[in-house]
């Protein structure tokens, strides 16, 4: 479910309605969406168009970081970008942040150019670096004070976003030390807030969760959803496969600076993949198994579980329902890889081959 | 427009409280306090003899600031933007509404600043070296603005050459090098030139023949012209500092020298450090008489031995310099800010080699 809005409407009406999307805990009941307001108008409706990139290359002297890139990053999603290190993640989110000019193709994040209309992208568009600079003698708070008002925020609105922020990201102790001495996660959560200060419809969000601690991470996942949530554009890029699992919606594969195409992801939707399937009884299991006509090669047991080799959802249901019928006490029916994790996998095995 | 001075104002305010504010800004601060107040205290107690007023001390105290300033402002603005940079703090700013113009000249602002609270902590003995006197108001006026935009010149030139310049250690040194090259290589290359170029120098002596008069104890008297000897010719060479005396006109203390000067006293001579500097360096203008004629024999009877130039009379007979190196150096710190902004300008079509953008 996605919703038009436009952020500096977000800003004038600083009361009740933001407060209520950015505190801390998460309440589930905030993650649903209201209905668009009747009295946005129409043209605003082009400022929650996501991110459009096609045939972007760029290279560095004599590296082709990025060879040629097209995706689509739709509003209302989290959109993971995968790709192995040195595949171009992170030239291709600079490009997108507007550091960056593309030697060719073309980007649209929130309906503009970052080449040829950088303000306009900015004004939209939140980037969470890989890196963790601050400026180091300042506290958390002017941190985030200074960069709403370099994002134009007048002081009042300013000082009370970075309040709200603070508590967001759970940083409220730390509110007044100065930046030098957080630690490398509590950067990340400040790197966070920095980034949605101008509350952006278009987020990037370059390696969020590396530094955190599982709970942080928690929190993040659910933050992260409920912005996508909120009807922004979310693009995360990690190679950590299982914390994307977890958050996104939609996944971008990036190697060698090429994203796959949508042909060579389905392929490996119908790819052979393993199940871990676990047992109430498990050693009634391998039984079963022979009974609804697995043939042995294809089933193996590790610690966890009993893994079979499928090809695609079909089968797998297939084979869940046979067992079922069969008397089998499942507790357990799973991929025994991550989604995105068997993808990526698979598409690299293709690409070697 | 204000929206332009409103973020140009947040990236100052940003600057001053990130990079200058700190405990060791002012320890440097009061040490320069303690050094002008010893300073003013020691010229104090010697002028006090001379009873020349405060010319010489107001001018040593500005000389003063322009040598600290120029020492400091190269470490507070090298490293501006390429320091950020190392810092991953730029990307970040640059990501924002705030444009690379008004980045580059808030943080050019910033270092300027910085580099004019110098000025205001000499304020006190510069109040002090006027209540003494004999200051003009135009000296005062000139030399402190004069000051200012040479301060200003510097820290242009340490926040350009930071963009320009990947690495923040290299870009600092840089800075002092251009500040050196002005500061002191002008004076090396005044000096070498003139050495390196000498021309031939004739000069005619014509004596008196002493043996010609009548001694009584008390030298050789004559009746009527003395007799003179025959002319003796030597030859020598001569500095030709006139041919290199534009190469002064670059040195920032001789800009503030040649601008503020112009206060002599009755006698012609210099009431300031100011006009003493710039009367001995404009005589580098006036070329060496390479014909010289010493007729000692017909000055016999004269009352002087030849004219003597006071400092007001060099002074006056020459061209001034300081707007020529003022206009030099205000173009030299523009070009450093345009080619720094230009080179972190973003969407960025080309990083310096080995760079992150970030």
């Amino acid at each position: 479910m996605t919703r038009t809005r436009h952020p500096a409407s977000y800003r004038e009406d600083s009361g009740t309605a933001r407060r209520h999307r950015c505190t801390l805990p998460f309440p589930e009941s905030a993650i649903v969406t209201n209905a668009p307001p009747a009295d946005i108008p129409p043209d605003r409706a082009a400022l929650s168009e996501g991110i459009t990139v096609t045939g972007v290359s760029r290279s560095f002297g004599g590296v082709h970081a990025v060879r040629s890139a097209t995706f689509t990053a739709e509003p209302g999603a989290v959109t993971a970008l995968i790709g192995p290190n040195g595949s171009g993640k992170t030239t291709l989110l600079l490009m997108l942040a507007t550091l960056l000019r593309p030697d060719g193709g073309s980007i649209r994040v929130a309906g503009f150019d970052p080449v040829t209309h950088p303000a306009e992208v900015r004004a939209r568009m939140g980037w969470m670096p890989d890196i963790l600079g601050s400026w180091s003698t300042l506290s958390v708070r002017a941190t985030l004070e200074i960069t709403g008002r370099l994002h134009r925020l007048d002081r009042a609105t300013s000082a009370t976003r970075a309040s709200e922020l603070i508590g967001l990201v759970g940083l409220d102790e730390l509110a007044n030390q100065p930046t030098r001495v957080l630690s490398r996660g509590q950067k990340q959560r400040l790197s966070l807030a920095r980034s949605l200060v101008h509350d952006p419809s278009v987020l990037l969000l370059d390696e969020p969760a590396s530094g955190l601690d599982p709970s942080a991470r928690v929190d993040l996942r659910v933050l992260v959803s409920r912005l996508a949530a909120e009807g922004r554009t979310i693009l995360v890029s990690s190679h950590v496969l299982s914390e994307l699992d977890e958050m996104a919606t939609a996944a971008v594969y990036l190697e060698a600076g090429t994203t796959a195409s949508a042909d060579r992801i389905a392929a490996t939707r119908t790819s052979t993949r393993q199940w871990r399937i676990r047992s109430v009884d498990p050693s009634r299991l391998p039984a079963a198994l022979r009974t609804v006509g697995v043939p042995p090669d294809r089933v193996s047991v590790d610690a966890l579980g009993t893994l079979v080799s499928v090809s695609g959802e079909a089968d797998a249901a297939a084979l869940l329902s046979a067992l079922v019928a069969s008397g089998a006490s499942i507790s357990s029916f799973a991929p025994a890889v991550g989604d995105l994790e068997h993808t990526f996998l698979d598409l690299r095995r293709t690409e070697e081959s | 427009m204000s929206t332009f001075l409103g973020g140009l104002g947040t990236v100052l305010g940003l600057e001053l409280r990130q990079r200058v504010r700190g405990v060791a800004w002012y320890v440097l601060l009061g040490t320069f306090a303690l050094v002008v107040a010893g300073a003013t205290l020691m010229l104090w107690l010697s002028i006090s003899y001379a009873n020349t007023g405060g010319g010489y001390l107001f001018s040593t105290i500005i000389f003063l600031v322009l040598l600290l300033g120029t020492l400091v402002a190269p470490a507070l603005s090298g490293n501006a933007i390429n320091g950020d940079r190392d810092a991953g703090a730029l990307a970040t700013t640059q990501v924002t509404l705030v444009s690379t113009g008004q980045l580059v000249l808030g943080k050019f602002l910033a270092a300027w600043t910085a580099a004019l609270a110098f000025l205001v902590v000499a304020l006190p003995f510069l109040i002090f070296s006027v209540a003494l006197g004999a200051v003009a108001a135009d000296t005062i006026v000139t030399a402190v603005i004069v000051l200012a935009i040479e301060l200003g010149v510097v820290a242009a030139l340490g926040v350009g050459l930071s963009g320009v310049i990947p690495r923040p250690l290299f870009s600092v040194v840089t800075t002092y090098l251009a500040v050196a090259a002005l500061s002191i290589g002008t004076l090396i290359v005044f000096t070498l030139g003139g050495a390196a170029t000498q021309s031939p120098m004739k000069t005619t002596y014509i004596g008196i023949d002493y043996e010609a008069g009548t001694d009584f104890g008390a030298g050789p008297q004559f009746d009527g012209p003395p007799p003179c000897l025959d002319p003796m010719i030597t030859t020598s060479t001569q500095p030709r500092y006139d041919y290199y005396w534009g190469v002064l006109a670059a040195n920032p203390y001789l800009v503030l020298a040649d601008a503020a000067a112009g206060s002599f006293d009755r006698n012609g001579n210099p009431t300031d450090l100011f006009g003493a500097i710039a009367s001995g360096v404009r005589s580098a203008q006036i070329p060496p008489d390479l014909d010289v004629t010493i007729d000692e024999c017909a000055m016999y009877d004269a009352k002087g031995m030849g004219e003597y130039e006071t400092p007001e009379q060099v002074y006056d007979r020459t061209v001034p310099t300081w707007f020529v190196g003022l206009a030099s150096h205000v173009l030299l710190g523009a070009g450093a800010l345009l080619w720094g902004t230009s080179r972190t300008r973003t969407p960025a079509r080309k990083l310096p080699k080995g760079s992150r953008i970030a």
